[in-house]
Parts: structure tokens; sequence; C-alpha cells
């Protein structure tokens, strides 16, 4: 370090030591601007994170291909064997499921949730045929039992990957090990409180199934969906729906139909094979659509617009800060002409003499922008938990964030340098003959 | 034999609110190592302007002024702090001593300016020495409002002396104190010349000025 830093050092403490209540007091409004652009940067963070929290849910992360295959009695055979043990590429099918006592009718009919909006049912499902003939109503001689309906979606491979659930307890699906006879799934949290709630018999009845096989109930992930849905490997649920019978090839309708395939990216090789296999099976290829889950992209003039507007208003704030920095840096200058004079008469230079005030603002600026951080960060820390439950539970595994740091030491900078070059240039200019003459 | 410093038909000019004054119309002045000067002259005579010259504070409108033999009548002013530093030093009438600082820091200033750097225990040592020069060592640790006027203006001394100048510059140093007083801190001063620094004095009071070994006389702006 040479002897001009050396000295700076020395002589920035040494002034900001002298003026401690007014280094302090000036550092007040410029910690309230520096903690709004924290906060506007995390806030914008969190909300970006909450917009795309759902939708990654709903149809997968960003990047994600999605593939609708239409019904056709051959394509589960066609999907299980092409894509049973890949990672890259899942299929997903959804049927509906009831378990618990047999003959009676749901508690939840059309696997509505138990809590929340909608709970108590959707209304009585409609069933309509080709011709658009629908019949409404549930068919009322049936009594009601301890039975709970869910959205049975079968996976021929970790879907998690693309679809990020979040465990709530027990465990997910493994897809590695030899498939169990009784089949393993995993409920949603809008079902799992259908089973905390009732008594229901392990029995499950399987639309187009050959007999009603008896579930283990292995975890509860939080899928994002509204109504009560469970998750099993296709392998596991295919002993029980054989793929040959046509039911099994016609997803129930209330569950949007047909089948989908998540894949890592647009027109990779998996693809490309299922496309050719789902073709030779008699599948119309102009029915084959991939849809790309651009979200972020989607999501992003929404967020930017937002962050512009509360980064200007945060910028007003930190423009106050930045006027009381220069307020009491113009002041202490006045104050210290006969210090600076001094210590241009013992040999300081001017550039030296301006650097130290600018040093003294800079480091005020920077002390006070980590304060802020600081704050935010700790804010952010107990905040975080606290909300972050019920619907808001993707924050919980969101840490604060980096870019909201970084935007309040360039605040703090900012306002270091703005506050502090013209108290500085000021410092530089005060003549010494004229202070020093007796 | 070199002089420590030779001015030779010095002129400033200042301009003011008003039409523009000559306060310098040709000051002649040569000091040599070892030697003491004082310059009487009426208040408003120039005194402090001169001196200002001579410190390297401001630059002269026109003549000569060799430092040595080297002439730095127009020197830039970064080189000019440098040479503020390492060849003079300065008393005021005011003390000028930061009240935030102990006399100990307020000595230690002249070595903390970015020009060389000197270790802390390197500093305490010359600071020390310094103060036990001008005789008040013991109080290295006050602050200037527990220090009478007297000791306030030994420390500005020391502050002049530390960096041991080839030349002191003294603009009424015992204008704010009292006979007794004046007299020590004139004596301070002058002793350093028994080192080999050139003093300049600038004062009203007769008696100091005939302690130095040549009197000069200020007035419209030639010295005499
Ligand atoms: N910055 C300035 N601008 C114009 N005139 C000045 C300035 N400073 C001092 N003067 C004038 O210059 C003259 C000399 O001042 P000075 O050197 O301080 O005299 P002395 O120290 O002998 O009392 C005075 O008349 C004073 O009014
Ligand atoms: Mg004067």
């Amino acid at each position: 370090m040479s002897g001009q830093l050396r000295s700076a050092l020395i002589i920035g403490v040494q002034g900001i030591r002298a003026r401690k209540l007014r280094t302090f007091l000036s550092m007040v409004s410029l910690f309230l601007g520096v903690l709004a652009i924290v906060v506007v940067q995390a806030g914008s963070q969190v909300a970006e994170r909450a917009m795309l929290a759902d939708v990654e849910l709903n149809s997968g992360k960003d990047g994600t291909a999605q593939l609708f295959v239409p019904s056709n009695p051959k394509v589960p055979q066609v999907l299980a064997e092409t894509l049973t043990g890949r990672s890259d590429a899942v299929a997903m099918r959804s049927t509906s499921a009831t378990i618990g006592e047999p003959g009676v009718r749901a508690l939840n009919p059309g696997a509505s949730p138990f809590e929340g909006p909608g709970a108590g049912g959707y209304g009585y499902p409609m069933t309509c045929d080709s011709q658009g003939n629908c019949t409404s109503g549930e068919d009322q001689s049936v009594p009601k039992g301890v039975a709970i309906e869910v959205r049975l979606t079968s996976l021929t491979g970790d879907v998690r990957q693309f679809r990020p659930y979040r465990q709530e307890s027990g465990r997910w699906l493994d897809f590695d090990s030899a498939p169990s006879l009784a089949p393993r799934i995993v409920l949603n949290k809008q079902a799992a409180v259908g089973f905390q709630r009732y008594r229901v018999p392990a029995q499950m009845r399987i639309a187009g199934a050959t007999a009603d096989p008896t579930p283990q109930i292995i975890g509860v992930v939080d899928d994002g969906g509204y109504g009560a849905a469970a998750y099993v490997r296709q392998d596991e649920l295919s002993n029980w729906v054989p793929s040959t019978t046509a039911t099994a090839g016609t997803p129930d309708p209330r569950f949007g139909g047909g089948t989908s395939v998540l894949l890592s990216g647009a027109g990779t090789d998996v693809e490309r094979v299922l496309k050719s296999r789902l073709a030779a099976n008699g599948v119309d290829p102009s029915q084959l659509r991939t849809e790309l889950v651009q979200s972020r992209a989607r999501a992003a003039s929404t967020l930017n617009l937002m962050r512009w507007i509360f980064l200007g208003m945060a910028a007003l704030v930190l423009l106050i800060g930045v006027a009381a920095i220069l307020n009491v840096g113009l002041a202490t200058v006045g104050e210290r002409v006969e210090e600076f004079a001094l210590r241009r008469a013992v040999g300081t230079s001017r550039l030296l003499l301006a650097g130290i005030v600018l040093a003294e603002t800079l480091l005020t600026g920077l002390f006070t922008a980590g304060a802020a951080i600081g704050v935010g960060a700790l804010a952010f820390k107990i905040a975080v938990p606290l909300l972050g439950s019920g619907r808001m539970a993707f924050l919980r595994d969101l840490s604060f964030p980096w870019q909201a740091a970084v935007a309040g030491i360039i605040a703090g900078l900012v306002a270091g340098v703005l506050g502090g070059s013209i108290p500085a240039l000021r410092a530089a200019r005060i003549p010494i003959a004229t202070v020093m003459r007796a | 034999m070199t002089a420590l410093l030779q001015l030779s038909g010095i002129t400033k000019t200042l301009t003011g609110q008003d039409e523009p004054r000559t306060i310098l119309a040709g000051v002649d002045l040569t000091v040599h190592s070892g030697q003491s000067v004082a310059i009487l002259g009426r208040s408003g005579s120039g005194k402090s302007t001169l001196l200002s010259l001579i410190g390297l504070f401001d630059r002269p409108d026109g003549g000569t002024y060799l430092l040595g033999d080297r002439d730095i009548t127009r020197l830039p002013e970064r080189k000019a702090a440098a040479l503020r530093s390492a060849e003079f030093g300065f008393v005021f009438q005011r003390f000028f001593l930061l009240k935030h600082l102990t006399a100990m820091q307020n000595v230690a200033m002249a070595l903390v300016n970015g020009q060389g750097w000197a270790s802390r225990r390197q500093r305490r040592a010359r600071v020390l020495a310094a103060l036990d020069r001008v005789g008040i060592a013991h109080l290295a640790k006050h602050k200037p409002a527990r220090l009478s006027g007297g000791e306030q203006q030994r420390v500005a001394i020391a502050r002049a002396l530390v960096r041991e100048p080839r030349i002191l510059l003294a603009d009424e140093p015992t204008g704010a104190l009292d006979a007794e007083t004046g007299n020590l801190v004139v004596e301070v001063l002058r002793s350093a010349t028994d080192q080999g620094c050139g003093l300049i004095l600038v004062t009203h009071d007769q008696d100091h000025a005939a302690k130095m070994g040549r009197v000069l006389r200020l007035r419209d702006g030639v010295l005499a």
C-alpha cells in the first residue's frame, strides 16, 4: 500500500470518527434508500418465483417440451416400450380412481378438494357421449360412503425433473426397484387431507381395471393442483389395467384426456423415435402437438415493467439519501476549511485531499449499503419461514437473492460518488494563503 | 556557499473587488542556512502575502525564486505540495490545531500527508522527539482544549519541525500570546536555527525582532 493510500485511510477514519453523529445522520436516509433498492430487488425475485412456481408445477420447468398424444388403444403399449427406463422423457396419463368402500359414491365426487376453493364437490360430474349429449347429475341411487376419488396419474419415469413437486412427507415413487403388485401411490396434499380426515379402507377401483388392487400410500407431495390426485408407476398400474383393454387407451375425459409426454427440450431423438413409432401404430402425425414451456420469457415482460416501476420509486428514495449525504458533505467541508488548508500547507496534495473527502463519503455509502443489505437479508430470513407455508410454500427454498446485495452495493457506491464528488472538489479548491493569513 | 533561498524582484498584485493593488513591488531576500530574519511592517503591508509566496501557498507575478539552486518561481501545484512537506515548516498566529486530535496526532499530521510513509513506530519516535524539542513531550496525549496558548503554539511548532525542514516560516506566532509566553515561543523558534534551519519571523514586536540575526522592514512593497 502506498503512502498516499495509507495516509488517506488514516485521515479518512479520523474525519469520520471526529464527526460520528453527523456521519450517522447522513447514513440514516441513505440507509432507507439502499434498503428500498434491496427490497425491490429481493421482492421482484420473490415475485418471479411466485409467478413461476405454480407454472412449473402445472406445466413444467422452462425448456420442458410437452407432447400431447391422442387416445388410441395401442398408445400405452408404445409409450411403455419406448419410454420405460428413460429419464429424459416421461409419459403421464391421468385416469379416475376411487379408493375406499366399494359400491358407494365418493366423498369428493369428481376428485374435488376437501379444503379451500371447490371443497365439497365441483358439482355433479357430467358425462357426454360422442354426439354431445350430456347427462348431468350424480346417481342418487348409490349411497355415499367412505371413499375418496382421485385423479390417478401414471408415470413411466420420474417426472419431478420437469415438474418439481415438493415432498410433503414420506417418499416419492421409486422407478428403479422392481414393480410391486400392490401399486405404490403418492398422494397430493388435497387427497392427503381426505385420507387424514376419514378412515378409508385400502381398496382402489380404477376405471377399466380387471380387479381392485390394494394400494400402498408411500408419500405426499405438493403438486400445485387444486383437486385430489395421486401418482403411480405406470408399470405397477398396468398389472391391473391391461393396456389391451379398450378403456385403457381412453383416459377419463374429465381429466383432460389423452396422454402427455414430458421431454427435456424440443426436437430430441426420443421425440423423433416416439413420433415415428406412434405414427406406425396408427396415430395421425398431424395430431401430435409439441409445446415448449417458456413461462419465464412470458412472465418476464410483466415482471420487468413492475421491477422498473418499483426501482424508479426506490431510486427516488435513494436520491433523497444522496441529497442528505451531499448536504452533510458540503456542510462538513465548510466546517473543515481550516483543516483542509492546514493539511495542504503541510504538504497534502489537492488530489489526495479530494480523494480523502470522496473516500469518506464512499466509505459511509458502502458501510450504509452493508448495513441495509444485512438488515434486508435478516428480514428475509425471518419473513420467509413465516410466509413460506401453504400457497407460498415455494418461498421455503428461496435464499436471499445475490442480485439484491449487488444492487445495494451499487446503490451505496453511486450515492457515495454523487454525494462526495462536489464536496471533494470544493475541498481541493480551498486556497491556503487566504485561510492561513494572519 | 549557495543560499537556502533567494528572492529577487518578487512582485505580487492582488485583484480583489476593487481595482488591482500591488502588494509586493520587487522584494529581494536571501536567507542562508542557520540564519534568522525578522520582518517588520505595518498591518496590511503584505508580510503574510510575502510568506505565502515563500511557503509556496501561492506564486509570484514576477521576479525569480531560487530554492538552493533550483528555480521554483513557477512550480506546478503537485510539486509545490511535495516541497512544502519536505522543505518548509509553518507556524501561524492562530495555532490551527485540530481539536479532535491529541497533541501527538496533531504533530503526526505533518507525517501523514501522502508524501512518503513512516511506520507507526517511526512516526511515534519522530513526533515525541519534536515535542521534546519544544519542551512539551509530557503533554503528548492531551487534546488542544486542555493546553494553554503557549503550549498549543509549541505543539504547532513541533508540527512544523517534525519533518526537519530547512526553512521555518512564522507569521506573527506570538500575536495571540502574552509577553512572557511569546518570549518563550520566539526562543524555541530561534533555537531551531542552531541546527542549520533558516527562520523567517514576521512580527510586530521590536524585542522579538531584535533576537533575530537580521531585521528587515516591509514598506511600500519593498524590503529594506
Ligand atoms: N485575497 C485577497 N484579495 C485581495 N486583497 C487581499 C487579499 N488578501 C489580502 N489582501 C490585501 O493585501 C494586503 C496585504 O495583506 P497581508 O499580506 O495580509 O498584510 P499583513 O500580513 O502585512 O498584515 C492587505 O491590504 C489586504 O487587505
Ligand atoms: Mg499578516
